[in-house]
């Protein structure tokens, strides 16, 4: 309802998901949740439950290790959902890239809409993106968003998306 | 007249948690989210999509929420206060079975520290409200309002309530049922959209719940009770930024030595 979607960017809740960072990145986005920065200023709360998240903030290139809770977790968010990939790493694949036990960058796996440069990057950087992924979010529709790379058949229950094990799927008939 | 304010209750409740949220941000310097914020937070969550465990688990959330309502409504109207703390007990049950009914292990962390939770506060619910009958001879919110002079009668029964409303109101030092980034939300943990919001406006009533308790110790002054309340919220919050949160037996034991021992002094005294 037109209505409601006016209050999405007034209500953001984060979940932070940590996909093999370094913790630079994290620690920039707890600096810009503490005091200083005030990110609550906006309505944003650190969940820490994607249940009840609408903004996913990931920091990291993929690890082998983290790829399948990355996708978990992005499948238990419900729509509208954004994505926002913070740090060289996650974008790209950073330092990291080309190595034998990462994937670069996230958006092989998991839809991205905003993109945060820097290594790491910064409070403000960070807060200029939630801005932006807000306004993302609110011409956004309830439309089912998937992750790319979801191997096996999608099953249903009732003509509903069962969201049930969708990691578990991740992995199959995959070469790596 | 008094049914405009139970219909309004989740309101107020949502108006007091602003408030707040923005004064605990004020009090670490920062500016905090606007004062309406619980109300956005309301809509966002109607407009989310819902995902549903299992019927029942769903069901119950709405059924915490409107026992809970009804209980507020019975404090309203003046009622008995052992009917309404054990309206309360029986909403705080069905949220512990919704906890139990999933399988996320959170859930069930959730549902029992809620339990113990209940057994930290619930006797000395009781005790306050006896303490009301010792000293106005009546059970009945109605009567209880009539007669003043309860703070001086019952003072270490108001510290011992002092002790349990961070409990309540899920607060430092003891919001260990909550303990978001811990064990993410307890109970609330496999809730979305429109079902979490209920939840989430259960928080609110839980606010008018207790406070109310607090109010009643200012007797046939209103004015005292608005003081009184006031100054608990203030000191409530305080505690809340200056502590860090005690582990759940922990919790049992502080509260069973102080708030129990005061009022069991207390009550010893005025029955003497």
């Amino acid at each position: 309802m037109k209505f409601f979607s006016s209050f999405r960017k007034r209500s953001p809740w984060v979940l932070h998901y940590n996909a093999g960072s370094c913790n630079g990145c994290d620690i920039e986005i707890l600096a810009a949740l503490a005091p200083k920065y005030d990110l609550e200023r906006f309505g944003v709360i650190n969940t820490g439950n994607p249940k009840q998240s609408d903004i996913f903030l990931v920091t990291g290139p993929v690890t082998y290790r983290s790829r399948e809770r990355l996708v978990e977790l992005y499948s238990q968010i419900p729509e509208p959902k954004v994505v926002v990939a913070v740090g060289s790493c996650t974008a790209t694949g950073g330092v990291f890239r080309g190595m034998y036990n990462v994937e670069d960058g996230i958006d092989r796996y998991i839809p991205v809409d905003v993109y945060v440069p820097g290594c790491a990057s910064s409070p403000q950087l960070i807060i200029d993106a939630v801005a932006r992924a807000l306004e993302i979010l609110e011409t956004k529709s309830k439309e089912i968003e998937k992750p790319f790379k979801l191997f096996g058949a999608i099953e249903t229950i009732h003509n509903r998306l069962s969201r049930l094990n969708m990691a578990a799927k991740v992995g199959q008939n995959e070469k790596n | 007249m008094i049914w405009i304010w139970i219909i309004l209750a989740p309101i107020l409740g949502g108006l007091l948690y602003g408030g707040e949220r923005v004064l605990r941000a004020r009090m670490q310097r920062r500016q905090g989210p606007p004062f309406l914020q619980p109300f956005y937070d309301m809509f966002k969550l109607l407009d989310k999509r819902t995902l549903i465990i299992h019927a029942p688990h769903a069901l119950l959330a709405i059924a915490h929420f409107f026992v809970l309502w009804l209980s507020v409504a019975a404090i309203f109207l003046g009622w008995n206060l052992l009917y309404i703390i054990f309206l309360h007990l029986f909403a705080q049950l069905l949220l512990v079975v919704a906890g139990y009914s999933v399988r996320s292990v959170y859930s069930h962390l959730g549902s029992n520290r809620e339990l113990l939770m209940v057994v930290a506060y619930e006797p000395i619910l009781i005790f306050v409200s006896v303490g009301f009958y010792l000293v106005s001879g009546s059970f009945e919110i109605a009567e209880i309002l009539k007669t003043g002079g309860y703070l001086t009668q019952l003072p270490l029964l108001f510290a011992a309530l002092l002790v349990i409303v961070p409990i309540k109101v899920k607060k430092s030092p003891f919001d260990v049922g909550e303990a978001h980034q811990e064990i993410v939300g307890g109970v609330e943990v496999e809730y979305s959209g429109v079902f979490y919001e209920f939840l989430y406006m259960s928080r609110f009533l839980e606010y008018i719940f207790i406070y109310s308790f607090v109010y009643l110790f200012g007797g046939d002054s209103s004015w005292a009770g608005m003081l009184l309340v006031a100054g608990v919220f203030l000191l409530v919050n305080l505690a809340d930024n200056a502590t860090a949160r005690v582990r759940t037996l922990q919790m049992v034991k502080i509260v069973s030595m102080t708030a129990m021992a005061f009022s069991v002094i207390n009550l010893a005294v005025v029955v003497l």
